[in-house]
């Protein structure tokens, strides 16, 4: 089993984690991993991979518009607005 | 040195799909409305909400896997492409990564005097993400997610790309054909069609170098300079001791620079994995069957057309099928009129051409004209007209100020075309003209030009120059 780069790990979730927990989560997810792992024992060499479990095809639906709720509706729960944006604190990449 | 370096390039290309509505909610597709207008629950990532496929983007990469003549897969997959934000409300983009609905692409672009093929690897279907407005308040972004979960198809070539002139002729034949099958807009402006251009640099005959990426690149003007910018950087860098190091870039269309873009301590890691929303699209060869005519005439074959059955110069009939809606223009006035084709091309590229790009219009602008364009070309070619006398209506035609006929007789441009009446008047100038006469009779040929700029004047103007030379000769070889 690789090692768990736990620093990068809680970058990709945008987590904060304080420096003595590191060790505390970077062991339960090896934990997990482990049992995990207990899948690779199988041998599926000689299957497809299976992308969904069921054998259906995506549902479509055809081109057309419709309005389902107002610019109000979608901006009720955002914590700051401004005018009709959503008001974020600054990220710039 | 760097004529001993070359570059190679290969292109991811975003087209923004014409559909009514997005990939995976009902919200309309539209560029230019107020903020937020045209987001719903789907759209801002609200939970429990299921995105359902728009067939209608289905069909539009079907198309372009024909005109981009790319294995049609039957078989492709959703999944989802993980990172954090704040235009992106779900957490993660949905997009195609492993089972792509268009695979092994190409198409011929000119590169010199020749043709070349580049290869296009694959075209995915892929949501956009919202739009962040960062120069509104020193402390905050502003966030608009009317562009999310717009249809994208991203184009990505092989790294076929050898110059920025290819790279221009291959985004713009791109453009060409998306906006032929009616699939994208072509406006890159509104960001409608945008490239990543991936660049390295090598001795010629060499292994290929570590690439950059530079990002989100819409206009030719744009592209053209980052690739310049971007390759004497790397040459530099090189013959300065130093290593390419993999980098995102930003075009920085203030400076002409390109900059790293990304932090650099932490490499992104999109952890991808099919959409549990989302079953896979297994589409059945009828249904890809059914959109091939839907395809229509494309560039080439109209080019083909042209060269071959209406006879036109290979310049004029580029600029013909340079855009589908000149092309439209052309035939719907070859298909109501009997002018022939070349004369009608001639008067398109030319005057009428002049016009709309003088007055700011649109081409499609003058479908409703044709009627009275063609009319205005017949009277010319009937020579009941001249030439020149066409030239000065056409702008009234095209600004609808009357008919063609009405126009000619309003302003008195009709020729004199009557043979009786002609004899009359060029006899009436040839009197007391012995002299140059008998010049003309010794062999001097201009002589003849004095006597039809002479009865030319006589009639005002209006005599039809043809007859006028043809009588003329009759009369000074007695």
């Amino acid at each position: 089993m690789s090692d768990i780069d736990i620093k990068r790990i809680s970058y990709l979730a945008k987590l904060k984690l304080p420096s003595e927990k590191e060790e505390f989560y970077s062991n339960s997810l090896k934990d997990i991993i482990k049992w995990v792992d207990n899948l690779k024992k199988v041998d599926t060499s000689k299957i497809e991979p299976l992308h969904n479990v069921t054998e259906k095809t995506v549902s479509i639906r055809n081109d057309e518009v419709s309005k389902s709720n107002s610019v109000d509706d979608v901006l009720s729960n955002a914590p700051e607005r401004a005018q009709n944006f959503f008001k974020v604190p600054k990220v710039v990449e | 040195m760097s004529n001993n370096w070359e570059m190679v390039i290969g292109l991811e290309v975003h087209a923004q799909l014409k559909t009514s509505s997005k990939l995976f909610s009902s919200s309309p597709n539209k560029f230019g409305s107020e903020p937020n207008e045209n987001v719903n629950f789907i759209d801002s990532g609200m939970p429990g909400m299921l995105p359902v496929m728009n067939f209608g983007c289905i069909e539009m990469a079907i198309k372009t896997g024909y005109a981009l003549n790319f294995k049609i897969n039957k078989h492709s997959v959703f999944e989802r492409k993980n990172y954090f934000y704040p235009d992106l409300p779900q957490g993660y983009q949905i997009s195609q990564f492993e089972f792509p609905i268009l695979s092994e692409g190409y198409i011929n672009i000119e590169s010199g005097d020749n043709q070349k093929k580049i290869r296009i690897e694959r075209a995915h279907l892929e949501q956009d993400a919202g739009k962040s407005i960062h120069d509104i308040d020193p402390k905050y972004s502003f966030i608009d997610l009317n562009r999310v979960g717009t249809p994208l198809l991203e184009i990505v070539s092989y790294p076929d790309l050898s110059s920025a002139d290819e790279v221009i002729n291959y985004m713009s034949s791109l453009r060409q054909l998306l906006m032929y099958i009616d699939v994208c807009d072509g406006n890159m402006q509104e960001g409608s069609l945008r490239a990543d251009v991936n660049l390295s640099v090598r001795k010629k005959g060499q292994e290929l170098g570590t690439r950059c990426e530079i990002k989100n690149l819409n206009s030719f003007k744009f592209i053209k300079q980052a690739i310049e910018y971007e390759f004497q950087r790397q040459i530099n860098i090189i013959d300065g001791g130093g290593e390419i190091e993999q980098n995102t870039m930003l075009f920085d269309t203030s400076t002409g620079e390109t900059r790293a873009m990304r932090s650099k301590e932490f490499s992104h890691d999109y952890r991808y994995f099919p959409d549990p929303d989302l079953l896979p699209v297994n589409l059945t060869q009828e249904q890809i069957d059914k959109i091939k005519p839907l395809v229509g005439e494309l560039p080439q074959d109209k080019l083909n057309k042209y060269l071959d059955n209406y006879n036109l110069d290979k310049d004029i009939a580029k600029i013909i099928i340079a855009e589908k809606q000149n092309a439209n223009l052309f035939e719907k006035m070859i298909s109501e009129s009997t002018v022939k084709p070349k004369f009608i091309a001639a008067w398109l590229v030319g005057d009428i051409f002049a016009f709309i790009k003088e007055n700011n219009l649109e081409v499609n602008s003058l479908n409703d004209k044709t009627k009275d364009i063609t009319d205005l070309l017949i009277l010319i070619s009937d020579d009941v007209i001249s030439n020149k006398a066409g030239k000065e209506i056409l702008p009234k035609v095209l600004n609808g100020e009357g008919k063609p006929s009405e126009l000619v007789k309003e302003l008195g441009l009709e020729q004199v075309s009557d043979f009786g009446e002609l004899e009359k008047i060029i006899d009436g100038a040839l009197l007391g003209e012995e002299e140059n006469i008998l010049k003309f009779q010794g062999g001097s040929d201009r002589v003849l030009g004095y006597f039809v700029g002479k009865c030319l004047k006589a009639t005002k103007g209006k005599g039809n120059p043809k007859l006028i030379n043809k009588i003329l000769l009759e009369r000074l070889k007695k």
